[in-house]
C-alpha cells in the first residue's frame, strides 16, 4: 500500500465550498502546502473481504447475511444495493491517526491551515477508497464478476449501528488501527467503511448511489447550493 | 519456580496463535472467540494441548477481547468468560497460564473518547477476574497506545500481584497505530516496572528485527518477541501467513541470540511453529543483554536521551512574574498553553517544563487538564514542575510517556514525599542542590547534597540514571562572588556522581541590564564544564544560538547541518529584521479595515499597534475590527468569498485583538460570556472552533469546553458562569441525542440560558427536536444570534 495517492486540487477547493470567487496567492500557496503535507503524514491503509451473501428476512425486514461472517445488513436501501449480488466486498480504508493530530493541532495555531487540511484530507480518503475499489474490481474481474458501487453505513436505512459488527467482521482494529467509539463514531476520524455488490449481470453499469439514499440529504451544502459533492 | 524468577535464567517459551487455530476450527470472521471458552471449550483445550505438545511453557488464556466494552451482548459476562477461559489454560497442563489482554478497542483521550480512569476500571475487572481464577502472568498484547498500556499496568499493579508483561504491535515504518516507537514503549514500560516488555503481531519475524533491536538496547527488563508467521496474504479467499515453520524458528534462533528472554507466536503460528522454535532455540546460550544507562524522557511518541548531547528545556510555562498566564490559568484557558507549548517546539524546544502553581487554583487539576491539553498538541517529553506534591503525582498518572519530575531536594521530608511517586510511575526527578539551610556556598557543599539526593533515591530503587542534579545559580547582582560556584559545582557532580546536570539559567541576569547576555555567556560556561540541559526560554535568540552552536563544536549536530540551516543567510537575515512595516499610506484607519477584509495577518497586526497610539481599543473594535467582518460576512453569505477568506480574515482581527489585549487586559470582550461545547460523543470541533474564533472576533468572551463534554459539565459551567447564551455542536446524527440530553438538563437545572445548535447533521427541522431556540447554520448567523440575545443589534 505505498502507492502515492495524487489529490485533486478542484476537488479540494469544492470542499472548502469554492464556486469560482477569485481568491489571492496566499490562499493558493496554503492550500498547495496542505495538499503536499497530507499526503506526507498520511499512513493510509485499507483493508477488504469478499463474503457470499444470503438474502433474507428478519423482523419483517430484508436482511442480507455475509457467509462466514458475523454481519446482517438490514434495510431496504441495501437490500436494494445487493438484491442482484451474490457477493460483496465489505471494505475499511483510513488515513491514520497522524491527519486527526496534524488537523487538531492547526486548529489552535493556525484556523485556515485547520480548515484546509481538513478538505484535503477528505479528498485523499475518496482517493484511497478509490484505490481500494479497483483493487476489489480487479479481484471481482478475475473471478467472472462486475461490481456496482460503495454504499457505507449510515446511508439511507442501513444503520451506523452496523459500523461495530462491519470493523469486527474485517478485524480492522488489529488490522489497520481502526476503531469506533460508543457514538458509532470512527477513529480515526478519515476513514470509510463500505460494502460493494458483486454481480454476475456485465449489463449492470456501476449505478450512482445519487442524493437518494445519503444520509446528508436534508443538509447537505452541496444540495443547497444546486450541485452534488460528487460521490455519487 | 516463579514465572519472574524463570525469565532470569532461562528462557521461556510461549504458546501461538488461538485466532488462526479457532478460524481453523470454524469461528466466524468479527464472531467472538472468546465465546468459545463456554459454548466450545473441548475446542479450546484441544487447541492449548497442542501447544503444550509443542513445547510451550506458558498457555495463553482465550481472553483477548474479554473486557465489558466488547463482550457486550455476547450473554456472558467478563468474569464468566475469563474463568472458562483460563480454567481451559491451566487444564493444558502447561507449566504457567497467562491471562490474555488486548487493547479496549476504543482510542484514548484525545484521538478517541475514552478516558484514563474509564480504561483502567475495565482492566481492572479483566484483572481482577483472571488472578482469582488463577492466572499466574498478565500479558497486555497488541497494544498501540502508551497511555492505555500505563492505566493496564496500573490496574495490574493496584490491584494484583500478577506479574505483567507487556507487548505492542508496530507497523512497517517502526511505529504503533498511534505513532509510539520502540524506543518510547521500552523507556517508558521499563520506567513502570513490568516484568517484560516487546512486540507482538503486524510482521513476521524478519520485518521485526529492527524494532527487536532497539527494543532490546533500550528495555531495562527483558524483552519479549512474538512475531506473526510472516506477512499476510489473501489466497483462495482465505489469509495466510507468508513463512514456512522452519523459517520461522530460523529467525526465532536469531532473535534468541540477540536476547530476548521470552519468545513465542502470534497471527498464524500454529502448534508446528512453536514446535520448531522450542527444538531450534534449544542449544542456544540464555543471555541477559547488557542495559545501557542512559537518562532518557518520553513522550508517547518520542524519546529525549540526555546523554546523546545537551538538551534544551522550554520554561515559558510558568506563571511566575507573568501576568497573562496568570490569567488564563484562574480562567482554565489551555489554549493559551498550548500555543505557548507548539511555539516553544518550534523553537526548538527538546522538553517543556510544565507549572502550573498559583496559589488560588486547585494545582492538582490544573496541572494535570495541562498535561492533557499539551499532550495533545506536542510530542515532546514534559517536566512537571511543582512542590505540592500531590499536584506531582496527579500528573504523573495521567501522563503519557516517562516525565521528568522538577524538583525534589536535599530536605528528607522532600525526598520522602516525591521519590516513592518517581520510583512507581518511572519518572525522571530532578535534585536542586539545596536543603534546610538553603543553597550552599561552595561547589563542594552542592556536591554533597547532590550526594544525598543520589543516595536517597538508591534507597527507593530509583537508579542514578534518573537522577538530574540542578546546582542552582545565584544572581550576579547580588551574589557576584559565588556565581562561579555553580559551575565548579557541575564539574564537581559530573565527576564524583557521574549523573545528569541541568541549571535554571536565566536568575544570573536579574537586576541586571541586557540579561541575554548574560544568560548566554553563563550557558556557554556552563556547556563548557560538562552541563548537560538548561531550563530556558527557547523563544531568546540569544540563548538559542549559544546551544546552535555548542551543538556544532560538541559534534551534536553532525556536519553542523541544523546550524548551516539556520545560519546560511546570518547576514541577510540582521538586514531584514526590521522588515513587516506597515506600508506608506497606510497608517489611516481606513487601511486595517481593508487589510482585515482582504485577510492580511501581518499587516492587520502591526496596523493595529500603530492605531493604539491614537485610539482607545473600543474604538479600534468598534471602527475598524467589527465592521471589517461585517463586510466580509455579507460577502460570505452571499457567495463573493469562500470559506478560506472568512478566515483569513477572522485570524487577522485575532492577531489584532492580541496587541489589544497585550496593551490592557480589558480591551475587547466584555460584549457578554458564550458557552461552546461539542456534545458527548461527539468529536469533530473543527465548525465548533471556527464559530468560538468569529464570536470572540466580535467581542465575546467564549467559554470553550471542548468536545464529548458531558452534559453536567455544561449545565455546571452555565450556572457558575450565569451564562446567556450556550453553543452546542453536534456532527453525528447519532450524537443528536446527546444535544437533546444536554438541553434538557439545562432546562432542568434552571439555566434560562438561551440555547443555540449547529452542526453538519442539523436542520432547522431538528432545533424543535432537540429543544433549542436557535439554529446557526454557519459562524456568521451564530454571531448574529448572539448579538440579538445580547442585544447588540445595530
Amino acid at each position: 500500500m505505498s502507492q502515492k495517492i495524487q489529490l485533486d486540487k478542484s476537488e479540494v477547493l469544492r470542499y472548502l465550498g469554492h464556486k469560482n470567487q477569485n481568491f489571492d496567492k496566499s490562499i493558493d500557496a496554503v492550500i498547495d502546502g496542505c495538499m503536499d503535507e497530507i499526503v506526507k503524514i498520511s499512513r493510509y491503509r485499507y483493508i477488504y473481504k469478499v463474503f457470499d451473501i444470503k438474502i433474507g428476512f428478519e423482523s419483517g425486514q430484508s436482511c442480507i447475511e455475509l457467509q462466514g461472517a458475523n454481519l446482517k445488513l438490514t434495510g431496504n436501501d441495501i437490500y436494494e444495493h445487493l438484491r442482484d449480488c451474490r457477493r460483496c466486498a465489505v471494505m475499511a480504508a483510513t488515513l491514520g491517526i497522524e491527519t486527526d493530530n496534524a488537523i487538531r493541532i492547526a486548529q489552535s495555531t493556525d484556523m485556515l491551515k485547520a480548515v484546509v487540511l481538513d478538505a484535503c484530507a477528505a479528498d485523499m480518503i475518496e482517493k484511497v477508497c478509490d484505490l481500494a475499489e479497483s483493487e476489489i474490481r480487479s479481484s471481482a474481474e478475475e473471478s467472472g464478476y462486475a461490481i456496482n458501487y460503495r454504499f457505507s453505513p449510515g446511508y439511507g436505512d442501513l444503520p451506523i449501528t452496523t459500523q461495530k459488527s462491519l470493523l469486527a467482521a474485517l478485524d480492522a482494529g488489529r488490522r489497520i488501527g481502526l476503531t469506533l467509539t460508543d457514538s458509532s463514531l470512527m477513529v480515526p476520524g478519515k476513514s470509510v467503511t463500505a460494502i460493494i455488490g458483486f454481480t454476475k449481470d456485465y449489463s449492470v453499469k456501476p449505478k450512482k448511489r445519487g442524493c437518494s439514499v445519503c444520509s446528508m440529504r436534508k443538509n447537505c451544502k452541496f444540495r443547497k447550493a444546486g450541485s452534488t459533492c460528487g460521490r455519487n | 519456580m516463579d514465572v519472574i524468577k524463570h525469565i532470569k535464567n532461562k528462557r521461556l517459551i510461549f504458546d501461538g496463535a488461538m485466532g488462526t487455530m479457532l478460524q481453523a476450527a470454524g469461528l466466524e470472521a468479527g464472531g467472538l472467540p472468546e465465546v468459545y471458552n463456554i459454548e466450545h471449550p473441548d475446542t479450546v483445550l484441544e487447541i492449548h494441548k497442542k501447544y503444550v505438545e509443542a513445547g510451550a511453557d506458558v498457555i495463553t488464556a482465550n481472553t483477548f477481547q474479554a473486557n465489558a466494552l466488547k463482550l457486550d451482548g455476547c450473554g456472558y459476562s467478563v468474569q464468566e468468560i475469563i474463568t472458562a477461559g483460563v480454567r481451559l489454560a491451566k487444564e493444558s497442563g502447561a507449566e504457567y497460564t497467562a491471562l490474555d489482554i488486548g487493547p479496549l478497542g476504543q482510542l484514548m483521550e484525545p484521538m478517541g473518547t475514552m478516558m484514563f480512569d474509564e480504561a483502567y476500571e475495565l482492566f481492572r475487572q479483566q484483572l481482577a477476574a483472571g488472578e482469582r481464577a488463577g492466572a499466574d502472568i498478565v500479558l497486555f498484547e497488541t497494544m498501540s497506545d502508551l497511555l492505555e498500556v500505563k492505566a493496564a499496568v496500573l490496574a495490574a499493579r493496584e490491584n494484583t500481584s500478577l506479574p505483567v508483561f507487556v507487548t505492542m504491535t508496530f507497523q512497517e515504518d517502526g511505529r504503533t497505530f498511534v505513532g509510539c516507537d520502540p524506543i518510547s514503549a521500552a523507556v517508558t514500560l521499563s520506567g513502570l516496572r513490568v516484568d517484560a516488555l516487546g512486540v507482538n503481531c503486524s510482521l513476521g519475524p524478519s520485518q521485526l528485527m529492527p524494532v527487536i533491536d532497539k527494543l532490546l538496547e533500550y528495555s531495562r527488563v527483558p524483552v519479549m518477541v512474538q512475531p506473526n508467521a510472516g506477512l499476510p496474504a489473501i489466497r483462495g479467499g482465505r489469509t495466510v501467513y507468508d513463512i514456512t515453520p522452519d523459517e520461522f524458528s530460523k529467525y526465532m534462533s536469531e532473535i534468541a541470540e540477540k536476547g530476548a528472554a521470552i519468545l513465542g507466536g502470534c497471527c498464524g503460528t500454529t502448534p508446528e511453529y512453536i514446535k520448531r522454535t522450542v527444538s531450534a532455540v534449544s542449544d542456544i546460550p540464555f543471555k541477559i543483554p547488557a542495559r545501557g544507562k542512559l537518562t532518557m524522557a518520553s513522550s508517547g511518541t518520542n524519546t529525549v536521551i540526555f546523554d546523546r548531547g545537551v538538551t534544551v528545556i522550554g520554561e515559558r510555562i510558568n506563571p511566575t512574574g507573568k501576568k497573562k498566564l496568570k490569567e488564563k490559568l484562574r480562567e482554565q484557558d489551555f489554549g493559551y498553553l498550548v500555543g505557548e507549548a507548539i511555539a516553544q517546539k518550534e523553537s526548538g524546544a527538546d522538553i517543556l517544563d510544565v507549572n502550573c502553581g498559583l496559589p488560588e487554583i486547585d494545582e492538582a487539576r490544573t496541572l494535570t487538564r495541562a498535561v492533557k491539553e499539551i499532550q495533545a498538541a506536542v510530542d515532546l517529553p514534559l517536566q512537571l514542575d511543582s512542590s505540592d506534591k500531590d499536584a506531582i503525582e496527579a500528573a504523573v498518572r495521567i501522563y503519557n510517556g516517562k516525565p521528568v519530575i522538577n524538583s525534589v531536594n536535599g530536605k528528607t521530608e522532600s525526598m520522602d514525599a516525591v521519590f516513592p511517586v518517581a520510583q512507581k510511575y518511572g519518572a525522571v526527578v530532578v535534585g536542586l542542590c539545596l536543603d534546610e539551610n538553603g543553597i550552599p556556598e561552595t561547589a563542594e557543599g552542592r556536591l554533597e547534597i547532590a550526594e544525598r539526593i543520589v543516595r536517597r533515591a538508591a534507597d527507593y530503587g530509583i537508579p542514578k540514571e534518573d537522577i538530574i542534579i540542578d546546582c542552582l545559580v545565584l544572581t550576579a547582582s547580588a551574589q557576584q562572588k559565588l556565581v562561579i560556584e555553580t559551575i565548579k559545582a557541575i564539574r564537581l557532580v559530573k565527576e564524583k556522581l557521574g549523573v545528569k546536570t541541568v541549571l535554571g539559567v536565566s536568575n544570573v541576569s536579574f537586576g541586571l541590564p541586557a540579561r541575554p547576555i548574560l544568560n548566554s555567556v553563563f550557558l556557554s560556561a556552563g556547556f563548557g564544564a560538562g552541563l548537560d540541559s538548561a531550563i530556558v526560554n527557547p523563544m531568546s535568540e540569544e540563548i538559542m544560538r549559544s546551544f546552535r552552536a555548542f551543538k556544532v563544536l560538541n559534534n551534536q549536530d553532525s556536519d553542523a547541518g541544523e546550524y548551516i540551516a539556520r545560519y546560511a543567510d546570518y547576514k541577510a537575515e540582521q538586514q531584514t529584521a526590521a522588515a513587516a512595516k506597515v506600508p506608506a499610506g497606510e497608517m489611516e484607519g481606513v487601511g486595517l479595515k481593508s487589510m482585515i477584509i482582504d485577510g492580511r495577518r501581518d499587516l492587520a497586526r502591526s496596523m493595529t499597534i500603530e492605531l493604539l497610539k491614537t485610539k482607545d481599543p473600543i474604538r479600534i473594535i468598534n471602527e475598524h475590527f467589527i465592521p471589517a467582518l461585517d463586510v466580509v460576512g455579507d460577502r460570505y453569505e452571499n457567495g463573493t468569498v469562500f470559506l478560506p477568506q472568512l478566515i483569513q480574515s477572522a485570524e487577522a482581527v485575532k492577531s489584532g485583538f492580541e496587541i489589544l489585549k497585550e496593551s490592557s487586559s480589558a480591551a475587547g470582550g466584555g460584549k457578554g460570556r458564550i458557552i461552546l461545547a461539542t456534545v458527548k460523543g461527539d468529536i469533530h470541533d473543527i465548525g465548533k472552533n471556527i464559530v468560538k474564533m468569529l464570536l470572540e472576533n466580535y467581542g465575546y468572551d467564549v467559554i470553550d469546553l471542548g468536545k464529548d463534554v458531558p452534559p453536567e459539565e455544561i449545565v455546571k459551567a452555565a450556572l457558575e458562569n450565569d451564562i446567556k447564551l450556550v453553543g452546542l455542536s453536534a456532527l453525528m446524527t447519532t450524537t443528536v441525542k446527546s444535544m437533546k440530553d444536554t438541553v434538557a438538563a439545562l432546562k432542568e437545572a434552571g439555566s434560562n440560558a438561551k440555547i443555540v445548535v449547529g452542526g453538519a447533521v442539523l436542520n432547522e427541522e431538528y432545533v424543535e427536536f432537540v429543544g433549542a431556540d436557535y439554529y446557526g447554520k454557519d459562524a456568521g448567523m451564530t454571531v448574529k444570534i448572539a448579538n440579538e440575545v445580547f442585544g447588540h443589534n445595530s
